[in-house]
């Protein structure tokens, strides 16, 4: 008995002080993180005006999420945003540190430069790109008439078959620079002894990117996915808010401005927690169905 | 960078074969032609990462009537007066001092939170210890937006909705998992014998954290304040929810509200943009080598 006590005060030799030292956090953590979460797991389960007492619904907000055009829409939006985003940043970055890596001269403040727009806001990168791509002054459409290709030009984000992809351009520029820059160190720590060796042999640059850079960048790769996927999922209200606002007629909807007008403007609290963790969900079997995939695909590289 | 090219094989080539063509030169082991492909694509994407930029800058200076007119080149005289215009009819003084009251009280709040916690969750033994860390590695995996409502009713039940302290808790709260863990894999890497010969020598534990710990993580807070500022000072959803009030707003909410608010002042919110952005890419500038260190550190060894 002695013994036993003793050594449950040898597992908690520091309890009192740990109790101090984590209660800072835990206040925190409890009032904002822990209790929303779980009382907006309840949530949607009531319709619910923010008002009047709550009434348990079940799973019915979760059911009606199934059937409603507007939420699948913006889902479908979410995903088109992701796929895209995931695709084009990737590409883009891993181009963007293979030039890096190859520039002699000025290679340092390059990379600064590219990064720039990564410090901006959502709000002024928004601002600043529908000027961008305002019909009147925008400098997208200036930019056409120079080059001659005037027949090109659209209203961006007025027209319901662009403005998604407009702004998903967006959201690529505000990014680049970052993945390029992880990217960048990924491929500084490939010896350079093995392309030397490549080289020798005979294996022509597609060849050595085939079979060295890209095998060896995985990891990197793994990262920059995981990074931008959660974030493609849920961090895209401030961009579409500022550039569209959803419009035109929901064309550039995504869940997370969807909520917000549902909560907000529609007064139903319950569906619209419904749909964030609708999306929490997906976001989540995205992850484990992503790190899954990657896993089977380093095996076999 | 800290790579060398190996020079053996092709640095004396330019010497040696001086009288071929220009292209088939090499400078640092690279072939002409590969440097002009390089440097030409990079000039490309410089145009169009910074050319956006420098067109807000020349729209600032433009009058109303010459942004429509001229949309492309520098403007033909300098109205700096766009500037104090400007900044007086958005009212963006007031949205400085609200950014940075919120950011800064966020990021004292984070930090005098955090680094207790992933002291005591990296080098104190108590019970329930592996169960805490699985709630702050699985609360990492959860992206605060999507209990943005839940979150919303929390603060208005707490009287917390149009207040900057109320955004600046929510915002530390949802910075908290990644910081402790941040923090912790920091306290990880420092010696168990530091911490023994200050115990020896009748140091508490607190005065150990104080005195021995912190000035040795000041890299690892460094990451959270840069990490969390960038997060904090550039948010738009959580304000957007919150600050109904519009003295209260910040800098992001102000911008977008001068924009909606005033039809056609387009030198005049070219210049908002750039008076609210040229500081941060100053400091951005100035302090980007510890920046993308400390990014690149973090991702490339996980």
């Amino acid at each position: 008995m002695a013994q036993r006590r003793q050594l449950a005060a040898r597992l908690d030799r520091d309890g009192t002080v740990a109790t101090l030292m984590l209660a800072p956090a835990a206040v925190l953590f409890g009032l904002f993180f822990l209790w929303p979460f779980f009382r907006g797991l309840w949530l949607s389960l009531t319709r619910w005006d923010g008002f009047s007492a709550p009434v348990f619904v079940g799973a019915a907000n979760y059911l009606k999420l199934a059937q409603d055009r507007l939420f699948l829409g913006a889902l479908e939006n979410n995903l088109i945003f992701v796929v895209l985003i995931l695709i084009f940043k990737n590409a883009l970055g891993l181009g963007l540190a293979i030039l890096l890596d190859r520039a002699v001269f000025l290679r340092g403040p390059i990379r600064a430069a590219v990064f720039i727009p990564v410090t901006l806001s959502f709000a002024a990168t928004g601002l600043l790109w529908s000027w961008i791509y305002n019909p009147v002054f925008g400098l997208l459409n200036a930019a056409l008439d120079l080059v001659g290709l005037s027949a090109l030009k659209l209203s961006w984000l007025g027209d319901a078959d662009v403005a998604l992809y407009s702004i998903v351009a967006v959201d690529i520029w505000k990014w680049l620079g970052f993945h390029a820059v992880i990217y960048l160190a990924g491929l500084q720590t490939i010896p350079h002894e093995l392309y030397e060796a490549a080289r020798i042999d005979g294996a022509g640059p597609l060849h050595r990117f085939r079979h060295i850079t890209l095998p060896l960048m995985m990891p990197v790769v793994l990262i920059n996915v995981i990074l931008g996927l959660s974030g493609a999922f849920v961090r895209n209200f401030d961009i579409v808010q500022v550039l569209t606002q959803g419009g035109p007629n929901h064309a550039t909807e995504v869940v997370m401005t969807l909520m917000v007008k549902t909560a907000f403007q529609d007064g139903n609290m319950g569906y619209a927690s419904a749909m964030g963790y609708a999306l929490f969900l997906i976001v989540g079997l995205a992850c484990i169905g992503l790190l899954a995939l990657m896993r089977r695909a380093k095996v076999a590289l | 960078m800290s790579r060398t090219q190996p020079l053996s094989l092709t640095a004396p080539a330019h010497q040696a074969y001086a009288h071929r063509p220009w292209w088939r030169q090499t400078i640092a082991g690279r072939s002409m032609k590969e440097l002009a492909l390089v440097y030409g694509l990079l000039a490309l994407v410089l145009i169009e990462t910074l050319y956006p930029l420098v067109w807000v800058l020349f729209g600032s200076l433009k009058t109303k009537e010459e942004v429509i007119a001229n949309v492309w080149g520098p403007p033909s005289s300098f109205v700096w007066q766009n500037y104090a215009e400007a900044w007086r009819v958005s009212g963006m003084g007031a949205r400085v001092v609200n950014s940075l009251v919120i950011t800064g009280s966020a990021l004292a709040l984070l930090i005098l939170a955090a680094t207790p916690a992933a002291y005591a969750l990296s080098r104190l033994v108590f019970r329930g210890r592996g169960l805490l860390l699985g709630l702050v590695v699985s609360a990492m995996l959860v992206p605060p937006q999507v209990m943005a409502i839940p979150l919303f009713m929390t603060a208005r039940d707490l009287g917390l909705v149009n207040s900057r302290i109320g955004v600046a808790l929510i915002h530390a709260a949802a910075n908290l998992p990644l910081s402790i863990f941040i923090l912790r894999s920091f306290f990880l890497s420092l010696p168990m014998e530091l911490e023994d010969a200050a115990r020896i020598d009748g140091a508490s534990r607190l005065q150990i954290l104080i005195k021995v710990m912190l000035p040795l993580i000041r890299p690892g807070l460094a990451l959270v304040a840069i990490f969390g500022f960038i997060e904090i000072w550039n948010d738009f959803f959580l304000a957007f929810l919150m600050l109904r009030d519009p003295a209260l707003q910040t800098i992001p909410l102000g911008l977008v509200a001068f924009f909606q608010q005033y039809g056609a002042m387009w030198n005049l919110y070219f210049a908002a943009l750039a008076i609210t952005t040229l500081p941060v890419i100053l400091i951005f500038i100035l302090m980007q080598r510890h920046f993308i260190a400390g990014l690149t550190a973090g991702a490339v060894k996980a």
